[in-house]
């Protein structure tokens, strides 16, 4: 072919050319169009199985609903579902010194962060979160510091995890009086439960 | 079927006519002179774009048919060229045919060599169409494309001889089998109606003759004679024909056939004797093309061109049917999107009235659930280090010697870090990934010690803290006790120093540490 025939044939040439991306344009734009409806009516279709399920065990939701809704109330009282009662937590602290006759306790919380093990217990909708407290003692026994624990359970401040602690002797030089004989540090989670946004009543 | 310009060239003039529809639409005659030629480029000027089909009725006519050795591709095509030059140097209008195969033993190729020997007769005509830039098909011979009316009209005889009035003359043409054999046009006005009956069989005679003398066929065989009358003008011949002949059968086209059987207006039959076959040149152009390349190049052109649109088109085609498809197919996803999302909404609006009558909760049913089994779950889950203190107690019960001075405790998916002493409280204590679905969590325990009293007696000392290690290990949820420090280290890579000097007084320490580990989920 010549550069003639080649200059005879650039019309056709570029016809032929915009014809090629006009149509691998169209044919691309509706399938996707299709892959798109093709997604939509699978959505669609799990939403109307979901809407069937839920209205089948619409019977049981309500038995759900009678069964546990004191108990969730009561969690919320209690500040584990909801936002965080730090100050809840605070009295609980403070009383718990006072009944366990403890030389105080000195305590530092971090910032709430997801609870890292979250995924063991399943959450579905809700968020859990963690809130780690680090709290310094002095102890006359060592035995003090399960005391001290049972107590701050009992105050139903919020549910809380221990996860670490070390206690050290303090060398009293084997004088006995009452004074601290143990220092310790522990480290707890305080747990609390969010109901996400997916989860609100619908 | 596209439109095309058929130019019948004649030394009395040109013939054209719009082929358009798959018939003829109209018909110009343009004499051979100045004005004529004038008047046809005049005429060409408001056509565009249209391929020309040029046929020739001219005495200059030459045709030869030569047998050849049988060959293939280039050495044919050369054969045939140098055979080609040899016969006609002086004209740029020739080709050859291969009609067939000899039946001899060589089975040579039969050829038909054909050529138009006076090129200035249609040069001028053909300047004009090629410099309105219209692309030129083909130049063709007029008996050649006479061989359509045979296929046309189904004529079966096996000697026919054509016998048409034209402008220059007489135009005979012999076919033998169906296939063209000879053709002539004579000089002369054959309009002399006394003598017209005289002269067509003074000329059937002649062209008989000629063939006898070609040996193409004798005297004694049959022959048809197909007279060509556009005008009804010829009735008269034809019956003095069959009179004078008696060996010959003579049939006569009239002008009522021609029109009906080759579905040509009649009127058209009065403007030229070229019509007939520019009509048959419109239908279907003979293979012997007389064009030389250079003259046909601008078609080839045009042929690309149409082939290119025609490829793009359907391209265009197949793209349109499919992405008919996809859109057909999306409207009928989205339609049943539709509908499945009204299905969704009448059991969503069956699901609200039924949850009317619920008990009013913050909450969904599922998370009332969850979050009440949670909290359950989350209060079983809570360790202590009680477990692992008392473990220690009972150890020590049988170890009087031996002395805690620190102890450390954690419940993680990690062990306490040997040296950890301390508890570092961060925010990050530990995070396994969130996502991480068989996390395993287990107690583990730290316990620093001495041995009191020590005097320097480190073999008992560490007799004494693996038989408390011992213990420890005996215990049924131990998953493991490791001592991580002895008061005196044997490591041969280390060394060693001390006093043997043995003393009733305390000398030294017996340091030691052990790590705990309880079997996970304890």
């Amino acid at each position: 072919m010549t550069q003639a025939d080649l200059q005879a044939l650039k019309n056709p040439l570029l016809a032929l050319l915009a014809v090629l991306l006009a149509a691998a344009t169209a044919i691309y734009y509706s399938d996707q169009l299709m892959v798109s409806a093709r997604r939509q009516l699978a959505q669609q279709q799990a939403q109307l199985k979901e809407a069937r399920t839920r209205l089948q065990k619409s019977g049981d939701e309500k038995d759900i609903i009678v069964r546990y809704l004191d108990s969730f109330r009561q969690l919320q009282r209690a500040g584990f579902v909801g936002d965080e009662q730090r100050i809840n937590w605070l009295d609980g602290l403070r009383l718990t010194n006072q009944q366990s006759d403890l030389f105080g306790v000195d305590y530092q919380i971090g910032s709430q962060k997801p609870y890292a093990y979250a995924a063991e217990f399943n959450p579905g909708q809700l968020e859990l979160n963690q809130s780690v407290m680090r709290l310094r003692f002095r102890l006359l026994h060592e035995e003090d510091i399960m005391r001290f624990f049972n107590i701050l359970a009992r105050q139903g401040a919020g549910i809380f995890t221990v996860d670490q602690c070390s206690m050290r002797r303090i060398d009293t030089g084997g004088v006995i009086r009452f004074q601290p004989n143990v220092t310790a540090e522990c480290e707890l989670s305080w747990i609390t439960a969010r109901v996400g946004a997916a989860g609100e009543r619908k | 079927m596209a439109d095309k310009l058929l130019i019948g060239i004649s030394a009395q003039g040109a013939t054209v006519a719009h082929w358009r529809g798959n018939r003829i639409a109209d018909c110009y005659l343009f004499d051979h002179d100045d004005a004529g030629h004038a008047g046809f480029k005049e005429h060409l000027a408001s056509i565009a774009n249209v391929p020309a089909y040029i046929m020739v009725d001219a005495v200059e006519e030459d045709y030869r048919f030569e047998t050849l050795p049988h060959a293939f591709g280039s050495d044919r095509t050369e054969m045939v060229g140098r055979k080609l030059k040899q016969h006609y140097r002086n004209t740029p209008y020739m080709t050859a045919w291969r009609v067939g195969r000899d039946s001899g033993k060589r089975r040579d190729d039969r050829y038909l060599f054909s050529a138009l020997t006076n090129s200035e007769l249609i040069d001028d005509w053909l300047n004009a169409v090629v410099a309105r830039g219209l692309p030129v098909a083909g130049i063709y011979l007029l008996p050649m494309v006479s061989e359509a009316l045979l296929q046309k009209l189904d004529i079966k005889a096996v000697n026919l001889l054509i016998v048409a009035q034209h402008g220059g003359g007489l135009r005979l043409t012999f076919f033998r089998d169906r296939q063209f054999r000879l053709s002539r046009l004579t000089r002369g006005d054959s309009g002399r109606g006394e003598n017209r009956v005289r002269y067509f069989t003074e000329e059937i005679s002649n062209t008989r003759l000629y063939l006898h003398a070609l040996r193409t066929m004798t005297l004694d065989e049959h022959l048809t004679v197909l007279l060509v009358d556009r005008g009804d003008e010829l009735m008269e011949v034809a019956a003095g024909i069959a009179r004078d002949n008696p060996s010959l059968d003579c049939a006569r086209l009239s002008r009522q056939e021609l029109a009906t059987r080759l579905d040509l207006a009649e009127s058209l039959l009065d403007v030229s004797p070229y019509v007939i076959y520019l009509h048959l040149l419109g239908f279907k152009a003979p293979q012997s093309n007389l064009a030389p390349e250079n003259v046909t190049l601008g078609h080839k052109r045009y042929q690309a061109r149409r082939a290119i649109y025609a490829g793009g088109a359907a391209l265009a085609l197949a793209a349109a049917v499919w992405t008919g498809a996809n859109l057909f197919q999306m409207l009928s996803l989205r339609s049943e999107a539709g509908d499945t999302a009204r299905q969704t909404a009448q059991l969503s609006t069956r699901y609200l009235e039924i949850t009317r009558q619920f008990p009013a909760a913050p909450t969904s049913a599922e998370n009332l659930k969850k979050a009440v089994e949670i909290a359950q779950k989350l209060r079983e889950s809570v360790r202590t280090p009680e477990m692992i203190m008392a473990m220690v107690s009972r150890a020590l019960e049988g170890s009087p010697t031996i002395v805690i001075k620190e102890f450390g405790w954690k419940y993680g998916t990690t062990e306490i870090e040997e040296g950890g002493g301390r508890v570092a409280v961060t925010a990050a204590a530990e995070t396994p990934a969130p996502a991480a679905s068989a996390v395993v969590r287990k107690q583990s325990g730290l316990i620093e010690g001495e041995i009191r009293p020590f005097r320097g007696d480190y073999r008992a000392a560490i007799e004494t803290i693996n038989a408390f290690a011992d213990r420890l290990a005996k215990e049924p949820t131990v998953g493991g006790v490791r001592v991580v420090k002895l008061p005196l280290n044997v490591n041969p890579a280390l060394s060693l120093s001390g006093n043997t000097l043995d003393s009733p007084d305390q000398s030294g320490t017996a340091d030691f540490k052990l790590l705990l580990v309880l079997k996970p989920n304890i």
